[in-house]
């Protein structure tokens, strides 16, 4: 199986990224050896694997920060009006002399949407997110994970057809996570956007994704990818289920294998 | 500012105060605190002082607004092209080097010896400054928010007005402050040479002459109390505009 994907039950489902034989290399290092990889239109993608084997650069590779060495990318529809995505250092992404407001309002404001449009879509996010934070005060004047949130509520508010983040939770203490998942499913059942999300966090993974990419150390290659076919919404009462406890020890057995090599 | 503040000027006083009193230095080019301090409460209260004050704020505000307007702009410019700074960072370097009160003469000859030689060179001291903070605050801003907003598709415009000024500004405002610093020094050299009539530096060169030590001595601190008013107000507004800043 390795070095395949086993992903079942595409063939009704739309495309949305197909990844061929990706390949990076920089400055003589290999960072990415080999990934091929088959994402659907709708699909919540987990990236997941060790530090450092490039799971931020395959993402800056997709989004077009990066350049590729090798191999093919190719989007279905892609539009960069409906692509957003969620950075993991939120303090170095939000912008600290505009208030909360304004930064929510921000990717509004550069595509030339009404006041009116982008106080009814900053309310919904508000709503969707449950956000209590004051939007007349700055970024800075919230809790990290308050910040987080809005970072979030940010990339959501232009409705993206696909959504990047990295390591989202990360700034969260557990009981935020958890809502914040509970949010962000909330957000995916109502748009069904394509997400892919880095993540070194297996229950994360698990929890959110239904399908996980488990890469090996670097120079990563795809493991194996794991289906994860519960419906959403996933409770919380899902993390105690017999199916969270198989999949995630499927994917630890997978990761392991990988560190093994 | 903490409160223990006073301690040093305590002690600056006391052992300026224990120098006089001891008679350690002759009386008559070190006169005691107490004398200075009447003195130039005498020439403040009678308004001695007034078109002084006056003429040298008056010039400190015309160099800083005019080095501002054209030091901001060049700044932006040199650190958003590449090309630009390549070519100008040199000529930018050199000409700070040269110590600004040196083309005073020039200026004299070329503007005349009234407030235009003045302020055209505090203003050339000053924007120097400011060019070359601005420009190293928009080549330093962070990639992280630039690339955010490509993301986001922005346009370059976009970017450079709506992150990369912003993301500059609180090195512009280090210009900005350093700058103001530097053209009120230019301004109280400058109005000791000929042709000025009134201003803080013309009455500390005319106490000298006349041998009024206690004036000359009261004159200084009154810059000194001036120079740091001016960097407190400025403190005070650079916290509102960059409110983010440290943060």
């Amino acid at each position: 199986m390795k070095g395949k994907n086993t992903i079942t039950n595409t063939k009704q489902k739309k495309k949305a990224i197909t990844i061929t034989t990706l390949k990076k290399e920089y400055e003589g290092n290999k960072i990415i050896s080999n990934i091929s990889l088959s994402i659907n239109q709708g699909d919540i993608v987990a990236i997941f694997g060790p530090n450092g084997c490039g799971k931020s650069t395959l993402l800056n590779i997709l989004s077009g920060i990066a350049e590729k060495t090798r191999g093919e990318i190719k989007f279905e529809e892609f539009d960069n009006k409906k692509f957003s995505y969620v950075f993991q250092n939120y303090r170095e992404s939000l912008l600290p002399w505009k208030n909360n407001y304004e930064n929510i309002a921000f990717p509004l404001k550069l595509r030339g949407v009404s006041e009116h449009e982008k106080k009814k879509k900053i309310g919904e996010m508000e709503e969707i997110f449950s956000f209590k934070g004051n939007l007349k005060l700055y970024p800075y004047q919230l809790s990290g994970g308050q910040q987080q949130i809005l970072a979030f509520m940010r990339a959501l508010v232009v409705e993206p057809k696909l959504l990047f983040i990295d390591e989202p939770f990360s700034a969260l203490d557990y009981e935020n996570n958890l809502l914040l998942r509970k949010h962000l499913q909330t957000y995916y059942k109502k748009y069904n956007p394509t997400i892919l999300a880095i993540t070194h966090d297996i229950e994360e993974a698990v929890h959110l994704a239904n399908k996980i990419v488990v890469l090996s150390k670097k120079p990563s290659k795809v493991i194996e990818v794991i289906e994860n076919n519960a419906p959403f919404p996933r409770e919380v009462s899902f993390l105690n289920s017999k199916k969270f406890g198989e999949i995630k020890a499927k994917v630890l057995e997978v990761f392991l294998s990988g560190a093994r090599e | 500012m903490k409160k223990t503040f006073v301690v040093g000027i305590i002690l600056l006083f006391a052992v300026w105060g224990a120098v006089t009193l001891l008679h350690l230095y002759d009386a008559f080019f070190l006169p005691n605190p107490i004398e200075v301090l009447t003195e130039l409460g005498k020439l403040l209260f009678s308004g001695a002082l007034n078109a002084d004050i006056y003429f040298t704020l008056l010039r400190l505000g015309e160099a800083f607004a005019l080095a501002a307007i054209i030091g901001i702009p060049i700044g932006l410019a040199l650190g958003a092209s590449t090309k630009a700074f390549d070519s100008m960072e040199f000529l930018v370097e050199f000409l700070r080097s040269i110590p600004p009160i040196s083309i005073f003469p020039l200026f004299m000859l070329i503007f005349g010896i009234d407030d235009t030689s003045k302020v055209a060179v505090a203003a050339f001291g000053a924007a120097l400054i400011i060019i070359f903070n601005t420009t190293h605050g928009v080549m330093n801003s962070k990639k992280s928010r630039i690339i955010a907003a490509k993301l986001m598709g922005a346009t370059k415009t976009q970017i450079f007005k709506k992150i990369i000024f912003w993301e500059s500004l609180p090195q512009t405002f280090i210009g900005l402050r350093t700058g103001l610093s530097m053209a009120l020094i230019i301004i109280i050299v400058t109005e000791m040479f000929i042709g000025t009539q009134f201003g803080l530096g013309r009455r500390i060169i005319d106490f000298q002459y006349i041998y009024n030590v206690k004036g000359l001595f009261g004159v200084i601190i009154l810059t000194g109390i001036i120079g740091y008013a001016i960097n407190m107000v400025f403190a005070f507004v650079e916290k509102r505009v960059i409110h983010w800043n440290g943060k």
